[in-house]
């Protein structure tokens, strides 16, 4: 049970500032959504929550401990395309590499969280047999297989049909009831926020936080932000 | 009998074919899943240099074919790192370079060099030299398979996350660089350097074909090489015709022959007539 907390952070890429002062917590057992247009920062900010880059400010606390060795309780999982679909592997062999680097691999976290995902009947066939939902599926097995404790999801409802999507969501909300921590990232502020407990704004900075109610009516001021975006 | 077997002409070229038709579509199935195909293809014009320098100065050929094709190879990975976009073009560019460059060195040094067999091979003329450099060869791609097999298959799948589970990236890809110089560099005689890359392509191709780990895909593209070189080479001796450009030959046969498109069409008319 981890809360994962964020304070002023900053980071650029070379001058161009990318993430300005952003302070936010994730609780424990809640599923937040990460909303914002292309270039907003969100991939960055996932980046730095699960440690793979520094903050140039800011710090990153765990339960009150700083990230830095605490990193392998934060699972992230990564965009559909930087995924090579066409290797040769099963669904069970893409999930068991989520403990590659994990002490004692054990097959029964890999049939766990095939099982949390509803792939365990697709556990034999190729990752390029499957279709995109269940390819997302096999993807968030994966990265449930790395014991962590904080689950960061970079758009993975992206390319989805709306029948996957809602499957997909209803996956991650069931994560969060059993006590996980769940940051989505995501393209889409329409109707879908509705899933979430929390919503985080972010256009380089945190513009609005709270309930998807709360931030939706905070949004209708800021025009900048479009109407209603798929992805 | 030991004796008029090692004695006869064709063991060593024999020999030679077996070895290559594993090691060079095993590796060719690797290189594939992890994108490095064309890095491969700029390691087999980037040895050339090396090999012609190397000659002129008397040391052991594959010696400076081996450190050639590395420096090339990191070389267009630096100029590629500029050029994020554009990086195959510039791999294109070293690969055109260096083998102009190898090709320059031989007159300009002033050296008799066979280039052609150094280029599209000269398998009849295999000795235990060559199998040993192969052996060598296999050694390594074994060590590397052995010790980083789960790190290959986690860059190949997914390349950013190896970087963040803490996996030493840069690392594994210099010695997957390492790996393809030495499999080229000791598959020279046999295919020639050019060539090569036909035996590392299309046997892995076959290979990575419904194979359901990366294990079994370079098995099944190490028989289909073996096939395909062990005909390539009693054709060869047959027709008497060059082994290195026949065995390429023999690999777009194999890949035009496995493509279900091609073949449904082929049997229509066939059956047709």
């Amino acid at each position: 049970m981890t809360n994962l907390i964020a304070k002023n952070l900053s980071f650029s890429y070379g001058k161009e500032s990318v993430l300005r002062d952003i302070s936010l917590e994730l609780k424990t057992g809640t599923l937040t959504a990460l909303v914002g247009p292309n270039g907003a920062g969100k991939s960055t900010l996932l980046r730095l929550l699960q440690g793979q880059m520094i903050p140039h400010q800011g710090e990153i606390f765990l339960d009150k401990h700083p990230l830095g060795a605490n990193r392998t309780q934060v699972a992230l999982m990564p965009q559909r395309s930087s995924i090579n679909w066409n290797f040769p592997i099963t669904t069970e062999g893409l999930v068991a590499l989520g403990q590659a680097n994990a002490a004692n691999q054990s097959c029964c976290k890999t049939e766990a969280s095939l099982q949390r995902v509803g792939l365990v009947a697709l556990a034999k066939k190729r990752l390029d047999a499957l279709s995109g939902g269940q390819q997302q599926r096999a993807l968030l097995a994966r990265t449930l297989a790395q014991n962590a404790s904080v689950f960061l999801l970079d758009e993975p409802c992206a390319a989805l049909d709306p029948p996957s999507r809602e499957q997909f969501l209803s996956i991650i909300r069931q994560l969060a009831e059993a006590g996980l921590t769940v940051f989505v990232s995501s393209h889409d502020w329409g109707q879908a926020l509705n899933a979430y407990d929390k919503v985080i704004t972010l256009d380089r900075t945190v513009l609005a936080f709270g309930t998807p109610e709360e931030v939706r009516s905070k949004l209708q001021s800021i025009s900048s932000m479009g109407n209603h975006c798929c992805g | 009998m030991l004796q008029v077997i090692l004695g006869s002409w064709w063991i060593y070229p024999l020999l030679m074919t077996l070895l290559v038709g594993i090691l060079c579509p095993v590796t060719g199935a690797l290189l594939i899943t992890q994108g490095r195909l064309l890095q491969a293809n700029l390691i087999s014009h980037g040895v050339v240099p090396g090999l012609v320098l190397a000659f002129a100065i008397g040391i052991d050929p594959s010696l400076g074919g081996i450190i050639s094709g590395l420096i090339g190879a990191l070389t267009a990975e630096r100029l590629a790192l500029r050029r994020k976009e554009y990086g195959e073009a510039v791999i294109n560019t070293v690969l055109a370079g260096s083998l102009g460059f190898g090709v320059l060195l031989i007159p300009l040094l002033k050296i008799r060099i066979d280039l052609e067999s150094i280029l599209f091979g000269d398998l009849l003329a295999a000795g235990p030299t060559d199998i040993i450099r192969v052996s060598i060869a296999t050694s390594v791609l074994l060590l590397l398979l052995k010790n980083s097999y789960q790190n290959l298959i986690y860059l190949g799948l997914d390349p950013e996350g190896a970087a963040s589970i803490g996996l030493r990236v840069p690392r594994l890809k210099f010695s997957i660089a390492v790996v393809t110089s030495l499999v080229i560099v000791s598959s020279m005689s046999a295919v020639g350097v050019i060539l090569v890359i036909a035996l590392l392509a299309a046997p892995g191709l076959l290979g990575l074909n419904q194979a359901q780990s990366l294990n079994s895909a370079m098995i099944r593209s190490a028989g289909y090489g073996l096939i395909i070189s062990f005909i390539g080479f009693l054709l060869a001796i047959a027709l008497n015709l060059s082994p290195g450009p026949l065995i390429a030959v023999l690999c777009l046969f194999s890949l035009i022959l496995s493509d279900k498109y091609i073949l449904s069409k082929a049997t229509k008319f066939l059956l047709h007539k």
